[in-house]
């Protein structure tokens, strides 16, 4: 078994809505079926005993190899705690060769569950060994170390369950939510709106103190210490038992609390003064440390908070008690789980020292004994959600706190006997105001109820309407792309928003380019969400980067299929048939919103066909309004697009039978030349419907199309008209079959005396493919020049030519074929030969500069 | 000379506006001395402090000071000159001072304007004993005073960029407390405050802090949204070092990922031999090595506020030229360190260059084939800071598209105030044609380089970060009403509180009875003082505050509040006033009280005593409206304010009316106040009620929610009236 190309499917895939790894599995013919293998599916299960079931129930086709890397690894993810539950293998056209995909959660976890699978299987092939419980260790370990925080990942499901979508920054806990210019960030419990000076006051404990009392909000009285004798004066000035803690510390270091003699005091003074140089000396307020959380103005979650300590039973020492309540399966070692362990370290040994106990000492009956005055879950402490019970009077100190301070998300440090009773029953004081507080202890408190935190904190983020996502239209489909992607763009540009689009010739923001090249992948369109000036995007969608990567966005609006024609491109990467082809393609139409609308081209069988895999609404459009689906579509009170009279109709049937009907002449659409050409009427009339989809008004419709213009400029390659000394020219970057179709038929309605075609074909095509588009031409053009472009995209010199030549065999109109190598001058040799009122189709091969050459020939003429 | 006592005086006060510092100055004996009395004085004091010819004083040209000096004046007047001067010389301005007699012979009142207490106690201290010195002809340390001043200034007061923002806000009428000995200051009062902390504001986010610490992820985040950066990877060996040379085109930077100092780095490698050096030395870091492109030119810094380029500087190198005879190190000593905009302190445009202390200094001349002690031959240029910080101002230059450029990558970053740093040979034109790139987006830039560049003019950036806070007419004041009198200023200050609370405010209340945050009593103790006012002006909470002023206070430690929308005056009694703080006479009791209605706004109100003549004569202290309050509507001058068109609260058949000119609103019968009920005619209650009306007029607060509040007030809630003398 080999495992070759492993693609990480990020987004929305050909396979399924999961991000996924797919690889290349190449199995000898013995391994096509594991049957052929004496005992390897008794190895196997021996050493992975719960991959479960190989074959689905009642199925016998033969179980290879590959299939058993693929069960392997989304099992050891499985096992291993991760969320996945989708795989699948798929034959390829190519014996022994497999498509094996399998979900992830994480990436690295998945890259490593393969890993470990392709070693698992190996080692059941070979009958050599196989650490199941380290593989599962060390996925596991993988997995808690990439994945997101239990803070962060509260909020990040709270987000997705409102249908936010979001993406990781950073490998650590900065998150994006919502796209463009509705974006937010979080950080762990850190908003975007979380202010550095706040926090930078929530670190300096005075200026807190100083603050909060201006606020009304109790805190306990005190100073800071310059030095041992200065505290002592300062615990004297107090009168009482005091708290000793450093001036900028967190996480409870450092800490002392209920020193009442001068020899705690030293001891106290001297951690603390190991943390910071300032040492605060404070009045101790006896009672229960609680955490009082308030996002917004409002307290969403408190929890009280307990050291760790054991309780005396008269029987068992203190180390056995340790061992007992780490019996407790909650208590794990991180983050992960609810509890964490307790330590006997030098921590707590000091901490039994100061209650005259050793580990090996039996505590009485009901002592309680505390291992460090610090109630924090990492270190072994407890967390009692009270949420429900704390007292009015406290909800409005804690809210008072966090706003004098100014945080968005803040945990406020409380010491009271109990919350439930007002500030006038009992001492009380504000401790700590803290930023970004882990939200672990009200989620998974130790005891009583989990709290929505997560919520709470993206419903402060997102009013209850907003889900963070701007308008977005994808736009898939062999021929007229990136045409469509233009004008739906330059629509909602008209509407007044700031449009950011993907094409294959840039990324776009605002009509200004700010990237160039093929853009039509998810790179570029995940840029473009990320922009902050972005209120709507429209993205090509080329299948290169579905098939690579995935969808660079979960849910799309609107996604426009223009065609699937005879396709483009086929015989790469395993698509192989139309079939294939518009399943890619497809993907965009399976990942709309449930609101969401599809715009599919009612002509091309391959397109409709998508109709019923979308979760939204279709509009159809095509010029004949009695296409056969066209005319049920509209008889079902659906949404169609045609031509009638020279107009481009929009309607609809509504369920009062009243029709909705809005047209705009063609005249008035300058891209079309007055209808003549005909895919540029197809695009408008997608783009129309994408534009309708997005409930875009009427007027402004009618103003984006008429005012669109698509020259050598604005779409460098798409039908880019030139007059050449009296002739036309017209330029197009047009290189599959179905374009070179669409040329065809366009450039038919425009009179010529002499038709003149340049073409050279691109090198990654199919052989067919290219013979086929000269094959066109030569039935269309009365003299064509072949000639063999920059990039040959890996063919042979000559290569493309001869091909291009096989399709003119047969030519039924063409005269004259000749050959030139280099494209300028090919384009030479074309001009020269054009008499006024002749027409010549340049296929450019390099936009940019072929264009400029054109253009610099058409100026000097 | 004597200090009998000293008053940090910390908002406006008897003498003026601003915080000062009161001295009570017993000079003995030297009352028969007058300054032209004491042999060589004058002559002393005018050669060790030649400055003190700029003092005016009262003689109102140059020089008038020391002509007093000359002819006699009293050591009072001449500490107040002395201290005044110090301030400045120590780097403190602001130049208000007075000295006047008390009724006690000798003893006098020394006032000086005191932008940091501290210091002026510092400063007035050594004033005495500059003084002293001059008089008994003893030698004394000027020098030595001034570096102590000078230190305790450059750490105690405000830095320069903090103080700039601060003066914009003055300027725009927007009051500041300081909250902290540092550079954290609050903007506007209340819940209209912003605070700002140097160049950060309460709106710069910390994540977006905290992204513009991570440069990879900076730069990533900008490279997604188009914004040119020096493109370039990690590297793990020299063929990947010059594979990623090719990809990027060079020349490139070959940098360790974590550099600092300029160590290990090698900048415009060309070819593969240079590129395979540079690698080496950075592999050494140990932290990685990185490849870039080199972005040809200047480094730019260009200051981005609320979204838009408040000011641009440009860096330029600093250079020493060879003469065959001079060590680097003397170089440097010789032509940078001599120049004029170089110093330590603070105030400098420009820092020495202390070639030891420099590692990228050391290393920038290291790369050039030298050392410290290296003597370059007559001619030869040795760059000794690359971009170093002699900024230039370019504000005027940048063009358009740079700008907007900035202005989104502080964006992509999150940040409200940013300092972008930007290569590029030109900044008057666009970045793409000339290769120019961002290579940084800084959180809290310094301001100091705007505000005193080394050439070019000097930018309003503290102006652009408080309009970037404070829309158009915004002054970030809440409606402050300020109560002062000699009786029932605490009643009128519960009931206006009332009534603010009525119409839905967040109100709190600083009075005598203590210290009350929406009706809620957080303090019983005394809380008519600074210090409570000062609570209440903090209080993001609130958005108004009520605040009465003791007669002490006001003496004692000036108003808590710079201005107020509203001043009360109840009453003025001076018998219960004199005889403390050498105020003996009515005259000086009324002007303790007038301070209350010097301080209302233009747009505010003072609310005033038509009954009680002293009250009354305070009308023409007012900036703003006046609102009378009587028992009777015909006195002659509520008559006359009324004929003028004027506002005054009165008594009309038995009901307590608004009367505007010759219209009355009534706002509740007498006979129906709770508070009344049992209370004689003549009780002075009445009028206190009458003021808290007009003071909640004068708020705007509607007469049926004023009818509600006045008539079920709560007497039983109120805690016995103090009298404070």
């Amino acid at each position: 078994m080999e495992v070759s190309r492993i693609r990480a499917l990020r987004g929305p895939n050909l396979w399924s809505r999961h991000t996924a790894i797919e690889v290349i599995v190449s199995c000898t013919e013995a391994e096509c079926d594991i049957d052929n293998i004496r005992g390897f599916e008794s190895r196997l299960r021996a050493r992975f005993p719960a991959i479960g079931p190989l074959q689905l129930a009642g199925r016998a086709e033969a179980v290879s190899m590959a299939h058993v890397l693929e069960v392997a690894a989304l099992g050891l993810q499985a096992h291993s705690g991760c969320p996945v539950t989708f795989s699948r293998t798929a034959q390829t056209l190519e014996a022994g060769v497999y498509q094996v995909v399998f979900e992830y959660s994480e990436e690295e976890v998945g890259r490593l569950a393969l890993e470990l699978a392709e070693q698992l299987c190996l080692a059941a092939f070979a009958d050599t060994p196989f650490d199941l419980a380290a593989a599962m260790a060390k996925i596991t370990e993988l997995d808690e170390d990439v994945r997101l925080g239990p803070s962060t990942g509260a909020i990040v499901q709270a987000a997705i369950k409102r249908g936010i979508p979001f993406r990781r920054l950073t490998a650590g806990s900065l998150v994006q939510f919502g796209w463009g210019s509705k974006q937010r960030r979080i950080q762990a419990a850190e908003t975007d709106l979380s202010s550095a000076i706040a926090e930078a006051i929530a670190q300096d404990k005075q200026l807190t103190k100083k603050l909060l009392s201006a606020a009304g909000v109790p805190v306990p009285g005190g100073r800071e210490a310059v030095d041992l004798e200065d505290a002592w004066a300062a615990m004297t000035e107090i009168g009482g038992p005091v708290v000793v803690k450093p001036k900028d510390g967190n996480q409870g270091k450092g800490v002392t609390v209920n020193i009442t003699t001068r020899a705690q005091l030293e001891r106290a003074y001297a951690a603390a003064a190991e943390i910071s140089s300032d040492v605060l000396v404070e009045r101790f307020i006896p009672g229960g440390d609680f955490r009082l959380l308030v996002v917004g103005n409002k307290l969403v979650a408190a929890a009280r908070r307990d050291p760790p300590l054991v309780i005396g039973d008269g029987v068992l020492s203190v180390r056995e008690l340790v061992e007992k309540v780490n019996t407790d399966p909650r208590r794990g070692q991180g983050h992960a789980t609810s509890l964490t362990k307790m330590r006997i370290d030098d921590i707590a040994l000091a901490s039994l020292a100061t209650q005259n106990f050793t580990v090996d000492d039996v505590p009485q009956k009901g002592a309680r004994v505390i291992l460090r005055n610090n109630a924090n879950l990492s270190t072994g402490g407890t967390a009692t959600d009270v949420t429900d019970d704390v007292h009015p009077e406290l909800v409005a100190c804690a809210v008072a706190a966090a706003q004098m301070v100014g945080l968005d998300v803040c945990g406020v440090d409380l010491v009271c006997d109990s919350v439930q009773r007002s500030l006038k029953e009992q001492a009380v004081g504000v401790v700590e105001v803290n930023a970004a507080p882990g939200l672990r202890m009200h989620l998974q408190p130790s005891f009583g109820k989990g709290r929505a935190v997560g919520e709470a904190i993206v419903s402060t983020m997102f009013a209850t309407n907003d889900n963070g996502r701007i308008p977005l239209v994808a736009v898939a489909g062999t021929n007229g792309k990136t045409t469509t992607v233009r004008l739906i763009a330059h629509i909602l540009g008209c509407q007044g928003l700031r449009v950011g689009m993907t094409n294959s010739d840039g990324v776009y923001i605002q009509g200004r380019r700010i990237d160039s090249g093929d853009c039509s992948g998810p790179r570029s369109a995940r840029n473009v969400l990320l922009h902050p000036d972005v209120d709507a995007a429209v993205f090509e969608t080329a299948r290169g980067g579905v098939l690579r990567e995935g969808l660079a966005f979960d849910r799309c609006d609107v996604a426009v299929v223009t065609n699937i024609g005879m396709g483009d491109h086929l015989g790469l990467n395993y698509i192989t048939t139309v079939e294939d082809l518009a399943v890619v393609k497809r993907v965009v139409v399976q990942n709309i919103t449930a609101t969401g609308v599809a715009v599919l081209n009612a002509a091309d069988p391959m397109t409709v066909k998508m109709a019923s895999s979308c979760p939204g609404s279709v509009t159809f459009f095509t010029h004949d309004r009695q296409h056969p689906v066209m005319a049920t579509h509209a008889a079902q009170g659906r949404r169609v697009v045609y031509v009638e009279n020279g107009e481009i109709v929009a309607t609809q049937k509504n369920a009062d039978q009243k029709q909705f009907k809005q047209t705009i002449s063609l005249a008035e659409i300058p891209i079309t030349r007055n209808g003549r050409i005909g895919f540029q009427v197809e695009n408008t009339m997608a783009s129309i419907a994408a534009a309708w989809a997005l409930d875009v008004d009427w007027d402004i419709i009618r103003k984006g199309v008429s005012t669109f213009v698509s020259d050598a400029q604005t779409a460098p390659g798409r039908f880019n008209f030139f007059d050449y000394k009296g002739a036309s020219v017209i330029a197009d970057y047009g290189h599959n079959p179905d374009a070179i179709v669409a040329l065809v038929a366009a450039i038919e309605s425009i009179p010529a005396k002499k038709r003149l075609v340049v073409i050279s074909g691109a090198g990654d095509r199919r052989d067919i493919d290219i013979s086929r588009q000269s094959e066109i031409l030569g039935d269309a053009f009365d003299e064509i020049i072949l000639y063999q472009d920059q990039c040959q995209r890996g063919r042979a010199d000559g290569e493309v030519l001869k091909l291009l030549q096989d399709g003119l065999v047969n030519a039924q109109r063409a005269s004259q074929i000749d050959e030139i190598r280099g494209e300028f001058l090919a384009i030479d040799t074309a001009l020269a030969r054009l008499e006024e009122g002749d027409l010549c189709l340049i296929l450019i091969d390099q936009v940019e500069e072929a264009l400029a050459y054109i253009a610099e020939r058409v100026a000097n003429s | 000379m004597e200090f009998l006592k000293i008053l940090p005086l910390r908002g406006p006060n008897i003498w003026t506006y601003r915080p000062v510092l009161e001295v009570w100055l017993d000079i003995g004996a030297l009352e028969d001395s007058p300054s032209n009395t004491i042999p060589g004085f004058y002559e002393r004091l005018s050669s060790w402090l030649p400055t003190l010819a700029e003092h005016r004083c009262g003689i109102g040209e140059r020089g008038g000071f020391l002509q007093r000096v000359r002819e006699g004046t009293w050591p009072g007047h001449i500490l107040e000159h002395v201290t005044l001067e110090l301030q400045s010389l120590a780097g403190m301005q602001g130049g208000f001072g007075k000295a006047r007699s008390t009724d006690v012979r000798g003893v006098y009142k020394v006032v000086v304007r005191s932008r940091n207490e501290q210091v002026s106690r510092v400063a007035i201290h050594a004033a005495r004993d500059l003084v002293l010195a001059a008089m008994q002809d003893r030698p004394f340390d000027l020098p030595a005073t001034l570096t102590q001043l000078r230190d305790m200034v450059d750490s105690l007061c405000l830095g320069p960029s903090t103080a700039c923002i601060v003066d914009a806000a003055t300027a725009r009428n927007i009051p500041s407390i300081r909250l902290t000995a540092g550079n954290l200051v609050q903007l506007g009062y209340g819940a209209r405050q912003h605070r700002i902390w140097t160049a950060e504001t309460d709106q710069t986010s910390a994540i977006a802090e905290s992204i513009s610490g991570d440069k990879d992820l900076t730069k990533s985040l900008l490279e997604a949204c188009g914004v040119p950066v020096p493109e370039g990877r990690l590297v793990d060996s020299v063929a990947d070092a010059w594979d990623a040379a090719e990809d990027i085109g060079l020349p490139v930077v070959v940098k360790p990922r974590d550099g600092n100092h300029g160590r290990g780095v090698s900048m415009e490698l060309m070819t593969h031999a240079e590129v395979e050096a540079a690698y080496h030395l950075a592999r050494d870091e140990g932290s990685g090595v990185m490849v870039e492109r080199f972005v040809r030119g200047s480094e730019h810094r260009l200051l981005i506020v609320g979204g838009k380029l408040a000011a641009a500087a440009r860096g330029e190198s600093v250079c020493v030229v060879g003469d065959g005879k001079a060590t680097i190190r003397e170089l440097i000593a010789r032509d940078i360190n001599t120049d004029p905009r170089r110093g330590e302190a603070e105030e400098f445009p420009l820092d020495l260059i202390s070639i030891d202390d420099n590692a990228a200094a050391m290393f920038e001349i290291e790369r050039q084939g030298f050392n410290a002690d290296a003597i370059p031959v007559a001619g030869k240029q040795i760059i000794v800071q690359r971009n170093g910080n002699v900024a230039l101002d370019v504000t005027d230059l940048v063009h358009p598209e740079v700008a907007a450029t900035a202005a989104l990558a502080a964006r992509i970053v999150g940040l409200d105030i940013a300092g972008v740093d930007l290569v590029a040979e030109d900044i008057s034109k666009p970045l793409a044609a000339q290769g120019g790139a961002i290579v940084e987006v800084n959180a809290g830039p310094g301001l100091l380089m705007h505000l005193k560049p080394a050439e070019g003019e000097a930018r309003p950036v503290g102006k652009a970060i408080v309009d970037s806070l404070f829309a158009d007419g915004d002054d970030g004041r809440i409606p402050v009403v300020g109560i002062a009198g000699t009786y029932g200023k605490t009643l009128v200050a519960q009931i206006v509180s009332r009534l603010l609370h009525l119409s839905g405010k967040h109100v709190g209340l600083a009075c005598s009875s203590g210290l009350y945050l929406e009706q809620r009593q957080v303090e019983k103790s005394d809380c008519a003082t600074w210090a409570a006012a000062q609570k209440l002006l903090m209080n993001r909470n609130l958005d108004a505050a009520v605040i009465e002023n003791s007669f002490t206070t006001i003496l004692a430690e000036g108003l808590g509040y710079d201005r107020c929308q509203v001043g009360v005056v109840t009453n003025v009694n001076p018998a219960q006033h004199v005889g403390e703080y050498y105020i003996e006479t009515p005259e000086q009791v009324w002007n303790v009280m007038r301070t209350q209605v010097d301080v209302v706004l233009e747009s505010g109100v003072a609310v005033l005593n038509a009954d009680d003549p002293l009250v009354a004569q305070m009308t023409d202290l007012c900036d703003g409206e006046i609102i009378f309050f009587a028992r009777d509507a015909k006195l002659p001058v509520v008559e006359e304010h009324l004929k003028r068109g004027g506002r005054a609260v009165v008594i009309a058949v038995g009901s307590l009316v608004l009367a505007t000119g010759s219209a009355q609103v009534p706002v509740a019968r007498l006979a129906a106040i709770k508070m009344l009920e049992g209370v004689a005619p003549e009780d002075q209650k009445i009028e206190h009620i009458l003021a808290a009306v007009a003071a909640g007029w004068a708020l705007g607060i509607l007469p049926e929610l004023m009818r509600a509040g006045v008539k079920n007030f709560n007497v039983d809630a109120l805690t016995a009236e103090r009298i404070d003398v």
